[in-house]
């Protein structure tokens, strides 16, 4: 930051110590000042962008309403907060009231990395939460007590990377973290692909099939070794019926095995 | 001296189970600690969990279309018995739980709503935005003038082989389902042309401007009703489709099945 270091020095020789002082005090003003505009700016933009609403429910919301606040107060006092510890310090620094060199001045150094890294937290801390409700909200028709462990598992990699956002962005070696997350990504997406891989095909054909329609609903076709009219057709599979009997054929088949229509 | 309450016991003694329609949930619970009763709830959504439960496809306005549905339902279900003598607790007038109703079920014969609504070809959400689409239309009209409809809900590839088009065909490869958005406005358009509506069993719709061409052998509707209702009486003979009817004369809505009218609700009540 070198808006604290270099500055004071030739605040200092341009001005008489007197001046230097008085300067200070305006500058604590001024941070006074901007720090409640900035509070009071948030605040407006956040309820502009309709944070509240999305905040709500979650339980770190519910957490800072039962501590008396609220998610937007949290983080527009966090930006004040950052204003006013800045100006303190450069007000401190002009005035030369404290040693350049001490603790204080390397802390105003990492002052904005700790701000940006409690704000990710934050944000981390609503998108998992948001997440897992919005995926536990979508998996509400699988009736199957096995299904809650997806929601968890999505807001738990949302954790996970916020923290790790959170540390690297304090300065903490985060690159054994780093290695696990993409284990995890990769480990994710071989799984998923392998476990979808039909349903993926089958849809890839499904797209195909809907755009152009080969055949529609009412049509007597043959796939493979099954004959009988479309009753249905969607993304993944064609519903064909004959004698009664309903044969649910995946879309890859009408692709590898080809469709006959049947016209008389 | 007899006391009112005691003369209207008779109404709620003896009975093998208790209907709630539309209960909220403390008014539930109060009946879940009757243990010689079996308390059934029917409502549009199950709200309180309870167990068993039948769900009302239909905000049913009329008391007898909402019980008739249930003890259907329940019937159908098993968790009551035929000849089971149930008590129904309903709404009535605006009010919560003011209505209650005594019915045999022995001398009761079912109409078929609930077999319609449940056990169609099509799915139970795709009979009902259908259902709910003819009852707006039926509502509204088209541009203030009554207007008919006939909706042919499931089955729809034999439906298709057992109908010819009248003219192009306005759904031919769109992917509308009854249900999303815009098909309400889509279908009030649409139903200026002559012909019926073919849906399929997920509810995509198939095509409109269909002639029906069934046989009409052994249908048997109510005299009076035109054209539009024979052809959708006999498609659901010939096929496993049910059909949806809106009147363009008397603007009531009608549903059949297996050749049969099942329903008739008005759309002004709803």
């Amino acid at each position: 930051m070198q808006f604290g270091i270099d500055w004071p020095e030739l605040v200092r020789t341009v001005f008489s110590p007197e001046g230097a002082f008085v300067l200070s005090l305006a500058v604590l003003v001024v941070g006074a000042i901007f720090g409640y505009f900035v509070w009071r700016s948030l605040r407006q933009f956040m309820r502009e962008l309709g944070v509240p609403e999305a905040v709500e429910g979650t339980p770190f919301e519910r957490t800072a309403r039962s501590l008396g606040t609220s998610t937007v107060g949290i983080v527009s006092n966090l930006a004040a907060l950052f204003v006013y510890i800045t100006a303190i310090t450069v007000a401190l620094n002009i005035a030369q009231l404290v040693d350049p060199e001490a603790y204080w001045t390397r802390f105003t150094a990492f002052l904005p990395d700790l701000f940006i890294a409690a704000f990710a937290l934050i944000i981390g801390l609503i998108a998992g939460d948001k997440a897992r409700l919005i995926v536990s909200e979508r998996l509400r028709s699988v009736k199957l007590p096995e299904a809650t462990v997806v929601p968890e598992l999505v807001k738990y990699s949302i954790f996970y990377l916020a923290v790790l956002i959170a540390l690297g962005q304090l300065g903490v070696d985060t690159l054994a973290l780093l290695i696990l997350l993409a284990a995890y990504a990769f480990g994710l997406v071989f799984l998923v692909g392998l476990a979808l891989r039909d349903v993926l095909t089958a849809s890839a054909a499904g797209v195909y099939v809907l755009l152009t329609e080969p055949y529609s609903i009412g049509d007597e076709i043959v796939i493979g070794d099954r004959q009988g009219i479309v009753q249905e057709i969607d993304m993944f599979v064609t519903h064909v019926e004959s004698d009664g009997r309903e044969h649910v054929i995946p879309n890859q088949k009408v692709f590898r095995e080809g469709v006959v229509r049947i016209r008389d | 001296m007899t006391e009112l309450r005691d003369l209207l016991d008779g109404v709620v003694a003896d009975v093998d189970a208790v209907f709630l329609f539309s209960p909220n949930a403390s008014y539930a619970e109060q009946f879940g600690e009757l243990d010689d009763v079996d308390v059934v709830v029917v409502a549009p959504d199950n709200t309180v969990d309870a167990d068993p439960f039948v769900e009302l496809p239909l905000e049913f306005t009329d008391i007898e279309g909402r019980v008739r549905f249930g003890i259907e339902g329940a019937l159908e279900q098993g968790v009551v018995d035929e000849g089971a003598e149930v008590v129904c607790v309903a709404d009535m007038l605006g009010g919560t739980a003011n209505t209650v109703v005594r019915v045999e079920t022995s001398d009761f014969s079912p109409s078929g709503v609930y077999d319609l609504f449940v056990n169609s070809r099509a799915e139970p959400g795709v009979v009902r935005d259908v259902f709910e689409v003819a009852v707006e239309l039926g509502k509204k009209g088209q541009k203030g003038k009554p207007v008919g409809a006939l909706f042919v809900v499931g089955d729809a590839g034999k439906v298709m082989n057992k109908s010819r088009p009248l003219s192009y065909n306005p759904f031919e490869k769109s992917h509308v389902h009854v249900g999303d958005p815009i098909v309400n406005v889509m279908l009030k358009e649409f139903s200026r042309l002559d012909g019926a509506f073919v849906i399929s069993d997920a509810g995509k719709i198939v095509s409109a401007y269909r002639y029906l061409e069934p046989s009409a052998e052994g249908v048997d509707i109510p005299k009076g009703l035109g054209a539009r209702h024979m052809a959708g009486g006999a498609i659901t003979r010939d096929t496993n489709a049910i059909a949806i009817v809106l009147s363009e004369s008397d603007g009531l809505v009608r549903a059949f099945k297996g050749g049969e009218l099942i329903l008739e609700v008005d759309p002004e009540e709803y």
